[in-house]
Formats: C-alpha cells, structure tokens, sequence
C-alpha cells in the first residue's frame, strides 16, 4: 500500500524528528518501474519508488522503496521503508525501516534505523544501527564519482578481537589465587 | 576459585537431558556467571554473564536481560539479549525483537525480527572449514 502515512507505524518517533522534505500527509509522487523497465543513472524522488526492472545507479526517495522479486537492482538505495524481495547489490540507506523478504537477497553495507531480516533471506555486508537522527542528509560528495561506503563496522572487528585476548588471560590469573 | 564455583552451581541443570533430540543442556540462570572458555557437546542457555568462548556442538540461546561478551560458535544461535562479539552460526541466527548484537557474523542463515538492532558485518554463505556440517 503506497498510500498510508509514512509515520503511521512509528507515532512516537515523528514528534521529535520532523521530516523537513518529507510530505507526511496529503499527495505523495511515486513512480512504478515495471519487470521490462530499465533505469541506470541517479533518480531523486519525492515520494515512493517501486522497482520492478532492471535498475543501475542510485536512488533517493523521500518516501519508500519497494523492491519487487523479480527486480534486478545494482544501485545504492536511500529511503524512508525499504522492502526488498528481489535481488539488491549497493549500500542501503534507510531512514525507517529495511526489511528483506524471504525471497529478497541483498548485498551491500546497510545504514537503517530499523532492521528486519525474514528467514530464507539472503544478506551480506555491513550492518551499522542506533541512533542517527539524520541519517538522510545527503553525505557531501566530493566528486560524484567517489561514492564510497564508509568502514563503519570495519573498525570494529579489531576491537573486539583485542578486547577477547586480555579477557581470557584475565580469569585465568584471576581463578587460582595462591593460599 | 570463584570462576570455578559459578559453573559447579549450574551443574545440576545440566543434566537434564533434552527430549526432542537428546542432546544434553547447559543451563545457566539469570545470576550465574561464566568466563573463560567453554566447549559443550549440547545445547548451551546463557543467561546471566559469560564472558569468553563458547564453542557449542548445538544450539546457543541467549535469553533476555543476558550479557555476553565472547566468540560464540553453534549450530543454531537465538539472541534475545545483548552480545558482543564475533559470531559463527553453522545453520541459522536469530535476533530477537530485543535483541542487541554487536561484532561479526557469520551465518548459514539469518533472520532479524523488528526491533533487534545489529551492528557488524554480516558474511552469509557455506562454512570452508566445516565440511559438510549440515
């Protein structure tokens, strides 16, 4: 359903954080790409995309961003509700909610406030959650050719093999006290 | 010996043997605490603190209000709590509607339920070093 209010499953969270180009009420623009339509390039929308072909580039919504199954997508995706059931290569932004479907594969680093993975999905990359109260604003590009993924989670994965290693070491010193 | 001690008193848990598929059941409850490095033939409850390595043949479930801070590896993994760590899952993890889970993951199979939060990088795929473990 395109037509429902964007805030309508989250009212506790529109109050603090309004959406400046965000419609919430009244008309919202929407395009459908059917399964034999092809987009490659940058498309910014202001309303919901549904994605239904094959798709190269980057797409911005101020509204949400449906991926259908048999949708070929290998752009970056910006959204408010993100739904993929088709197959999705690129880094996805969503501002609400991503949720990949049983039938929906997707591979790319992932910036969403809210994350749903339905069983039989297929995920691979970075996941990076919490707290980002404007996740949307479009990051400054330089050039528009360095598009790159920030290494949000990379830099964590040292961390927490350092902090494992002292640990253990740790109880062992600390579990046989001398008498 | 305090470490020691915390394991002994879920000892009696333990033995329950599990109906459905007669793997054995280690079962910590929510004051107990574990750290250091554990490999368990059966299926593994944490709840509480552990603190280490947690190498399962089974399953590993995480319940609500449990802290853990280790590498996990076990079959199946449902995380109701909070973790941190690397992660390997020989069939599927859950994330729980609670769920907070932060460090690597490998997995056969995943699924995040709404409200869990995940901050890592997610690997999906056949394990190499498994064989054929499924």
């Amino acid at each position: 359903m395109s037509t429902r209010a964007p805030g309508a499953r989250v009212p506790g969270k529109t109050a603090d954080q309004p959406p400046p180009e965000t419609p919430t009420t009244g008309h919202r623009g929407g395009i459908t790409l059917g399964p034999r339509d092809r987009l490659i390039g940058e498309l910014h929308i202001d309303g919901d995309v549904r994605l239904g072909g094959t798709v190269q580039g980057e797409i911005h919504a101020t509204g949400d961003v449906e991926v259908d199954d048999e949708a070929k997508v290998n752009a970056s995706l910006a959204g408010g509700d993100i739904n993929i059931r088709g197959s999705v290569s690129g880094p996805v932004t969503a501002r609400k909610r991503l949720v990949v479907a049983r039938s929906g594969s997707l591979t790319g680093d992932v910036r969403v406030a809210r994350l749903v993975i339905q069983d039989g999905a297929t995920f691979s990359g970075n996941v990076s959650m919490g707290p980002q109260p404007d996740a949307f604003t479009p990051a400054p590009e330089p050039s528009p050719a360095s598009a790159a993924p920030e290494p949000v989670a990379a830099a964590q994965a040292p961390d927490i093999a350092a902090e494992r290693q002292p640990t253990r070491t740790d109880g062992k010193a600390k579990g046989k006290p001398k008498r | 010996m305090d470490v020691q001690e915390a394991v002994a008193e879920s000892t009696p848990a333990e033995a329950a043997q599990d109906k459905k598929d007669g793997l054995r059941r280690f079962t910590m409850g929510p004051n107990d605490s574990l750290e250091g490095k554990l490999t368990y033939d059966g299926h593994v409850h944490v709840d509480g603190h552990a603190e280490g390595e947690l190498r399962v043949s089974g399953n590993i479930e995480v319940a609500s209000g449990a802290k853990v801070k280790a590498f996990l590896e076990a079959s199946n993994v449902t995380i109701k709590g909070d973790v941190e760590g690397t992660l390997n899952a020989r069939d599927k993890l859950v994330l729980g509607k609670n769920a907070k889970m932060s460090g690597d993951v490998t997995v056969r199979r995943l699924q995040i339920e709404d409200g869990a939060s995940l901050n890592g990088h997610v690997r999906m795929g056949d394990f190499e070093h498994q064989g054929s473990g499924g």
